[in-house]
């Protein structure tokens, strides 16, 4: 049976005549990483504080572990936060800082390990305002996790940093998975959410507009696959002597398909004919680009 | 409140502290030059005791026992005035500070119980001006050796004095008023800046609360400030031969005073930093309290100098009557003068702090 350890029902968040969080409900099971997806301004870190206890909310219930966040006071021992635009006393090393948090919360994690988890074992005794944006933010994912919390709300942690510093937070995301740590992941990376994530919602003004796996997503909301072939005129006069439709941009042909199988058929029929064409590529839609389109209709609809 | 907590924190701090140049220099650099520089600038007139006029207008063995105690302490040079001169004028005509006149009712009144003896001078009198203080004193080991316990010696002023304290003994206290001030400056700082970088917010996470956060930084304030301020004391009496009243009792009344004179600028200074949100404001709103005070206190110079109405605004600011009881007790060894003013301060700074900490919010809106 699963085990529910965050539920949301009808959470309604509002600062004065602004609906940050509008009437949304999910729940998020024990060891799922779950992701909030959005554009700026959606409503994903109003959502994250109002599970931490850092924001109350101005309507609706809120269970993790099944206590009300915004009046329990244990909850916070077996919680892990790494919280957007993370910043820490600007005089203090990354071993003061996680010692402080191991004392307070009663922790007895090996803090050298935490550090080498993160990447950060020669930074141990730089202070703060002396470390690089992205070393900041892996120090905050190090606190999140010195007593080895059941939850973990990870909010943008990848947002800085470099494309090796990335995959580096992604296995530890991914070790934490495999501990059975449940997560609340919120990215703007949709390849982060789609590679780590088993579940994700997308929301936008306040709203989730869809949730699902990332696979549920795309199948629901991607359209044609596409073929994609570099050639010239010649190819282009071919495809259209062949009934082929295609746009064209620039050096690349683009042809809309139902079905990704048509794709061997039109190059079957290009190499029949002895056309000359560099490559081609198949292409399904990401995630990402399910999200900029549903994001995008959704504002197109509203200018209207 | 969890101890725990507390102490976690006091450390953390601690060491970021430590790693602070300008907190350190503020804190311990800063007020040794300023009592260098002051001592070498006033060493000069730190031993010469002052002249006291005295006119006895009821010349008896009680009232020239008591002019005779005065002269023999060594604080000051009795000059016995004639009881045919009106001494106002002569103390107009002679530019004199202190003079003091023993009534011509004295005598028959100190047989009631109660003789009073009234101190004159330029401008209106503080209780705790130096002169006051001093002949306070006196009379008080007066009244102490005379067999029946209570007070028959009382001392009463009517202009005030300009202050002995142009000296060393002066600025001790003055700058230990001073390292206790900038306390509340720290805060003004914190407050804002922890705010906008959502420090108290990812404290929050450690379980640490506000009340917790704010006796770790009063407890923390406190040995630094006993630190710097044994450090002040000790520079006074080895390099400047500051004459200090020290022994348990004065040393415990000072600890209480600057505890107190420390949670009530701490509460100042939280109060100050929910004021200010921004930069600017910041700098203006630790300005706009911590200069006044520092200048009309008396932290820089004597305010018997002072004309009137500075004198009166003087009254309204707290750090004057901390300055005024550290005087008092270091300065004098008078505890008993001021202990209605320390019951205020501890008062005060007890009100104060629970306003501070109730209007002290750590979650967001
Ligand atoms: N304290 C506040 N007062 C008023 N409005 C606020 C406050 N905090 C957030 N908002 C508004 O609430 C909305 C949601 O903000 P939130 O920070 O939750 O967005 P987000 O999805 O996390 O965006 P981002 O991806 O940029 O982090 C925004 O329109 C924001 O302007
Ligand atoms: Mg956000």
């Amino acid at each position: 049976m699963t085990e529910t350890v965050i539920s949301v029902s009808n959470l309604v968040k509002s600062y004065s005549d602004l609906k940050a969080v509008d009437d949304i409900s999910f729940s998020i099971n024990k060891g799922e990483v779950f992701s909030l997806l959005g554009p700026n301004g959606a409503g994903k870190t109003t959502t994250v504080e109002i599970l931490e206890g850092v924001r109350n909310r101005t309507s609706g219930d809120v269970r993790v572990l099944g206590q009300d966040p915004e009046r329990s006071k244990s909850l916070i021992y077996k919680l892990g936060i790494l919280p957007q635009d993370f910043s820490f006393i600007y005089n203090s090393t990354p071993k003061e800082a996680l010692n402080f948090y191991k004392r307070t919360l009663r922790a007895s994690t090996d803090l050298d390990e935490i550090l080498t988890m993160v990447d950060l074992s020669d930074k141990g005794s730089t202070p703060f305002q002396k470390m690089s944006g992205g070393q900041k933010q892996k120090l905050g994912l190090a606190l999140s996790m010195v007593n080895d919390p059941e939850i973990l709300f990870l909010d943008e942690p990848t947002s800085g940093l470099d494309p090796r510093a990335r995959r580096n937070i992604w296995n530890v995301i991914k070790t934490l998975k495999a501990k059975g740590k449940s997560i609340l992941l919120t990215t703007h990376y949709l390849e982060e959410a789609e590679l780590l994530a088993d579940r994700v919602a997308i929301m936008n003004k306040g709203e989730i507009i869809d949730s699902g796996t990332p696979m549920e997503i795309i199948e629901r909301h991607h359209e044609d696959d596409r073929l994609i072939i570099r050639g010239d005129g010649e190819v282009s006069a071919l495809l259209t002597t062949g009934g082929y439709k295609f746009e064209r941009e620039g050096a690349y042909i683009k042809i809309n398909m139902k079905n990704i199988k048509d794709a061997t058929q039109i190059i079957n029929y290009l190499y029949e004919r002895k056309a000359k064409f560099e490559d081609f590529t198949l292409k399904r839609e990401s995630l990402e680009d399910v999200f900029v389109r549903m994001v995008g209709e959704i504002e197109e609809d509203e200018a209207e | 409140m969890k101890p725990s907590r507390v102490s976690a924190y006091f450390i953390l701090h601690a060491k970021s502290y430590m790693r602070s140049r300008s907190a350190l220099f503020f804190q311990i650099a800063f007020p040794v030059i300023l009592i260098l520089l002051f001592g070498a600038i006033f060493s000069g007139s730190s031993y010469s005791p002052s002249t006291l006029i005295v006119q006895n207008e009821s010349p008896s063995a009680i009232s020239w026992e008591v002019v005779d105690a005065i002269n023999s302490s060594g604080l000051f040079k009795v000059q016995v005035i004639g009881a045919n001169q009106n001494i106002s004028d002569y103390i107009n005509s002679h530019s004199i500070q202190a003079a003091l006149l023993i009534p011509s009712n004295f005598t028959t009144n100190y047989a009631y119980g109660y003789g009073l003896l009234i101190l004159k001078g330029h401008t209106n009198p503080t209780v705790a001006s130096a002169d006051y203080q001093t002949i306070n004193g006196i009379l008080t080991q007066l009244n102490f050796k005379a067999s029946n316990a209570s007070e028959k010696l009382i001392l009463s002023s009517q202009v005030a004095l300009g202050n002995s304290g142009k000296t060393i003994n002066f600025y001790v206290p003055g700058l230990i008023g001073f390292t206790v001030l900038s306390t509340m400056f720290n805060m003004v700082y914190t407050v804002p800046n922890y705010r906008r970088e959502r420090l108290f917010r990812q404290l929050s996470f450690s379980g640490l609360t506000k009340s917790e956060w704010i006796t770790a930084n009063m407890l923390f304030s406190f040995l630094m400030l006993v630190l710097s301020d044994i450090v002040l004391v000790a520079i006074g009496i080895f390099v400047f031969g500051a004459s200090l009243t020290l022994n348990i009792e004065t040393i415990l009344a000072s600890a209480l005073i600057i505890f107190g004179g420390l949670v009530f600028f701490t509460s100042v200074g939280i109060l100050a930093g929910l004021v200010s949100d921004n930069e600017e404001t910041v700098s203006v709103v630790g300005n706009l309290v911590m200069f006044p005070m520092m200048f009309l206190s008396g932290v820089f110079f004597p305010l018997n100098f002072a004309p009137a109405y500075l004198v009166t605004i003087s009254k309204f600011l707290p750090l004057t009557y901390f300055i005024n009881s550290l005087i008092s007790v270091l300065d004098y060894g008078n505890i008993s003068a001021v202990t209605l003013q320390i019951v205020w301060l501890l008062l005060g700074s007890a009100i104060l702090f629970a306003v501070a900490v109730k209007l002290f919010s750590w979650k967001q809106k």
